[in-house]
């Protein structure tokens, strides 16, 4: 009985250990998802390749969390279909997620449980812990949030920051394949978020895929290599971040003495500027940097400082998402 | 998808915890069995000759629709009368012993006969009352045999009502698991009386009666209703037919004749004041109430009208003003029967309409 | 912040594939329900009922009145476990496993737990599973604390050894315990029964307080729908219906048709409730 169950294993552990390079973390097709008459998600196709860190970025109600709930089997989508590490979601959620670790919607623990207590209710139930190692895990865990000190005290009793590592202490009690983290920074102060920031590069750096939901788009642009950007539940961009960000043409930042002055004259040369802290910025995708000091000197406004700028990912996000709005 | 067949095997699950529910809700039907003919003389003949029942156990559950008001004075036959359904255990050793059981409000009466002493245990009071029967007939213990025993309501019916009566045998029936003829007794056309026709359930195999219906002019369900919903023949455990009273209950040997037994001196009374007048369907049973009684209202306890002590309370709160040549008095008018009480402390009653009963009052 | 050190080192275990053991699961919900300060709060309570019953009944002769049972109590300790059973079966030992079933499932969801347990993951079917053995086991706890506080209350205050029965036979202590053992399983299944629909409930809301409100107050509609005459024939599917039947072991022979009938009933009962909680659970959006 025991030699037919390691050949099952040994089977098991094949098929995704061959497909491992070819395959991406994860594959969506068409996913949709409908409250009665409300759209919350539609038609996302998204693929997030082995080994990146993707943001997924969009405004409140873009359908963040609801995708991120169906490619971990929380929520079954009206249509479409999720591919996680190689298994088909939700049928195979018993083989993929034992390989991920997630933080969605906030930490979930008991409050009347010391920290410690918690975590290893969660080891109890992770498949991938056996015996005296539960405990191993859930020690080195607390160790690596900096909880060890605050692990007899209730969960009731730790303050929001704390309860965030608490969380992350869970998705992480074993070596994951993917990690999701829903919104990881919410509560913490910038140390705290630096921190994070520091775990999600070791990850990276392992080698496990991370998939980041956020709406501060610093914290992407600084940790992400990929990003999708959802809007009213469709995915509107998606991809390598530096793709995506040289996909917008650079930009001329001019300082001037008089903003109304350059405003007009360029303006008058149908250039296609904006205003920008008091600042003009002009884009540069069909123009050349000496033909707009040129129009500016002619026209007599006194040029302070110009300098070429790569377009930020706020702008990129502004742009997408200011669309209907 | 997966989840779709957990959910639909659930479903299932759903559905048969339902179905289940609803089989205690339904009676169980049963086809009615094919028995050899047999003649209604025949019959009449097993039920007035079935006091010796042989060895059973089994459970009778009386349903009660006659909606009298809780007499007095008449304890088990009381609460027998009064409406509602109740199920009482009896058993019998086929010879002598015999056990019942029967569950009140606070706990049990448990009558034990073991063929010379009849012991009645009463658990809410903690009491044993002792009746000595010596070796007398098995027929003797019938004060203590409640009229919940189809066989001692079916022998008593049939016995009055035979002679007034058109017998037929209706087909068969299943009773608790046991084949059984349907012996009916319908009134002859002269009769006045409100009652249709008293059914019963006739054993097929040990020729005792198993259940027995009244049913009323007017209704579909019977009236009044007892027969064993479980019945196992065969030997029974002796211990069954032996009692010893419990270490600290109260134990008193009743006698008959010392006349202290507040329960025994009213149904003397009662037997002794009472008489019938007329027969067959449209008997009806004249008493005079018991001195106190009268007496309290006399006295004009009105305080105490009402209470359980005092029939004429009773009426008061729910029968009707009537008067005649007779005298005047209260009536109560039930599906299955009539009782009047007069201002004189007379009672009427019978499974008869009014008038037979100021009629028989007229008469007396 | 110091401590938040990045690199650790796996966990030497290996990794295998399936769910995490069983009953490893099992024990980790029983430890959180028993470590529940509420919990162990209304264990305590059930347990000091019996006492005070006991106390009470010693204190005051009030022999012939009272609740039904009361009057064979005096004088009859082993009555009182059975009586105990009698009045907690009604409200208290709902209430409690109505608790204890809200916090399974609702509960877990309230805290964002729920979705913890089904990412690790516990598969639905077995998390349901996992949460009926919690709720079962507390109630037999609740009903064990009762029966046994009231067997020993009942020796020492009540007196008597052994048992006069209702119907008025005297059991040796032996039998006597089987019997008082046989209501405590009986009033456990009746109790189970109310747990397997408080499940159910559980697991379609994520409010705890509505699973309780919804779990007692269907009994309660169940007593009131009793006192109807026109409505007799629901009886039959009402859960409350043969609970009093509980007081037939005291008889003897035992009176089982009443009880019987109640234990086909509970179980239909643990039926529907139980494939309702897992057919929400498989279906549900957490």
């Amino acid at each position: 009985m025991g030699e037919a169950v390691d050949t099952a294993r040994a089977g098991a552990h094949e098929a995704p250990a061959s497909a491992r390079e070819t395959e991406p973390a994860l594959r969506t097709r068409s996913l949709r998802k409908t409250y009665g008459r409300t759209v919350a998600v539609s038609d996302v196709n998204l693929t997030v390749p082995r080994g990146a860190v993707l943001g997924m970025l969009g405004p409140n109600g873009s359908g963040k969390t609801t995708t991120i709930r169906m490619l971990l089997g929380l929520t079954e989508p009206t249509s479409g279909s999720v591919e996680l590490l190689g298994h088909r979601i939700p049928e195979h959620t018993g083989r993929a997620l034992p390989l991920v670790g997630s933080l969605v919607e906030g930490p979930g623990f008991h409050p009347f449980l010391s920290g410690r207590r918690n975590l290893r209710r969660c080891a109890a139930v992770e498949p991938g812990l056996f015996g005296s190692d539960t405990d191993t895990a859930v020690e080195q865990a607390l160790e690596r949030v900096g909880l060890s000190e605050a692990a007899e005290r209730r969960y009731r009793s730790y303050s929001l920051g704390m309860k965030q590592r608490l969380g992350l202490a869970a998705a992480l009690l074993v070596p994951r394949e993917l990690v999701v983290l829903d919104e990881p920074t919410n509560g913490l102060d910038p140390a705290g978020t630096r921190e994070i920031r520091r775990v999600i590069a070791d990850l990276h750096a392992d080698g496990t895929t991370v998939i980041l939901s956020s709406h501060l788009l610093s914290e992407v642009e600084n940790t992400c290599t990929h990003a999708a950007v959802l809007r009213e539940g469709t995915l509107i961009a998606q991809g390598a971040l530096d793709t995506l960000l040289e996909s917008t043409g650079p930009s001329l930042l001019v300082t001037v003495a008089d903003t109304e002055e350059g405003l007009r004259a360029l303006r008058e040369a149908d250039l296609p500027v904006s205003q920008e802290n008091g600042d003009l910025r002009v884009d540069l995708s069909d123009n050349r940097a000496p033909e707009v000091i040129a129009a500016l000197v002619r026209a007599g406004v006194e040029v302070h400082e110009a300098r070429r700028e790569r377009a930020g990912l706020e702008d990129i996000f502004a742009r997408l998402t200011e669309g209907e709005t | 998808m997966r989840r779709r067949s957990i959910a639909l095997t659930a479903s299932a699950g759903i559905a048969a915890g339902a179905l289940g529910l609803t089989s205690l809700a339904l009676p169980a039907g049963a086809q009615n069995p094919r028995l050899p003919t047999t003649t209604p003389q025949e019959l009449v003949a097993s039920v007035l000759e079935s006091g010796r029942a042989p060895a059973m156990a089994g459970t009778v559950t009386v349903h009660n629709r006659l909606g009298l008001p809780a007499l007095p004075g008449t304890e088990e036959a009381g609460e027998f009368l009064s409406g509602g359904q109740k199920s009482l255990r009896v058993w019998s050793d086929g010879e002598r012993g015999y056990r019942m059981s029967v569950p009140t409000s606070q706990g049990e009466v448990t009558v034990v006969d073991d063929g010379n002493t009849v012991w009645k245990w009463t658990s809410s009071e903690r009491t044993v009352v002792k009746h000595h029967t010596g070796e007398g007939e098995p027929g003797t213990r019938r004060d203590d045999t409640p009229a919940e025993n189809p066989a001692e309501l079916a022998r008593g019916l049939v016995g009055k009502l035979r002679d007034s009566s058109e017998v037929t045998v209706d087909g068969t029936t299943r009773v608790a698991g046991e084949d059984a003829y349907e012996l009916v007794l319908t009134p002859d056309p002269g009769e006045r009386t409100k009652l249709r026709e008293v059914r019963v359930a006739v054993g097929a195999e040990h020729r005792i009666p198993l259940r027995v219906e009244v049913n009323t002019n007017g209704s579909g369900e019977p009236a009044l209703s007892a027969g064993f919903t479980r019945l196992d023949f065969g030997r029974q455990d002796p211990e069954l037919f032996q009692f010893t009273p419990p270490e600290n209950a109260r134990v008193r040997t009743a006698d008959p004749e010392e006349g202290n037994h507040p329960e025994g001196e009213q149904r003397q009374r009662a037997n002794s004041t009472s008489r019938l007048v007329g027969d067959g369907w449209d008997t009806v049973v004249v008493s005079e109430l018991p001195r106190q009684a009268t007496r309290q209202e006399d006295t004009a306890e009105r305080e105490h009208a009402g209470s359980p002590e005092n029939p004429r309370g009773i009426l008061d709160t729910i029968g009707e003003p009537i008067s005649g040549s007779w005298g005047h008095g209260r009536v109560v008018d039930t599906a299955a029967g009539t009782a009047v009480i007069t201002t004189d402390g007379r009672v009427a009653a019978g499974a008869v309409p009014r008038q037979v009963l100021t009629e028989a009052l007229r008469n007396s | 912040m110091n401590g938040m050190v990045s690199r650790v080192e796996p966990p030497s275990g290996v990794r295998r594939n399936g769910p995490a053991p069983f009953w490893r699961v099992v024990r980790s919900e029983l430890g959180w329900v028993l470590r529940r300060p509420r919990n162990l709060l209304a264990l305590f309570g059930l347990a000091m009922l019996p006492v005070l019953i006991g106390t009470v009944l010693t204190l005051t002769d009030s022999a012939g009145s009272g609740p039904s049972l009361f009057a064979a109590m005096a004088g009859n300790g082993l009555v009182l476990p059975v009586f105990s059973l009698m009045m907690t079966q009604n409200l208290l030992l709902p209430l409690v496993t109505a608790m204890v079933a809200a916090d399974a499932l609702a509960g877990e969801s309230a805290h964002g737990t729920l979705r913890g347990l089904l990412l690790a993951p516990v598969g639905r079917v077995r998390l349901v599973t996992v949460k009926a053995i919690g709720v079962a086991s507390m109630i037999v706890l609740a009903v064990g604390v009762i029966t046994l506080s009231g067997v020993l209350t009942g020796l020492t205050v009540v007196g008597g050894d052994g048992l006069v029965t209702l119907s008025g036979t005297t059991l040796p202590l032996g039998p006597a315990l089987g019997r008082v053992a046989l209501a405590a399983g009986w009033c456990a299944v009746q109790m189970a029964a109310v747990g397997a629909v408080a499940l159910a409930v559980s697991a379609a809301t994520e409010h705890p307080l509505l699973v309780m409100a919804v779990t007692v107050g269907g009994l309660i509609v169940f007593g009131v729908l009793e006192a109807f005459p026109n409505l007799e024939w629901l009886k039959p599917v009402m859960l409350t219906t043969d609970w009093y039947s509980i007081s037939d072991v005291l008889s003897d022979p035992i009176r089982s048709q009443d009880l019987l009938t109640g234990l086909w009933r509970a179980c239909c009962y643990i039926l529907i409730g139980f494939s309702a909680a897992t057919a929400r659970m498989a279906t549900k959006d957490t």
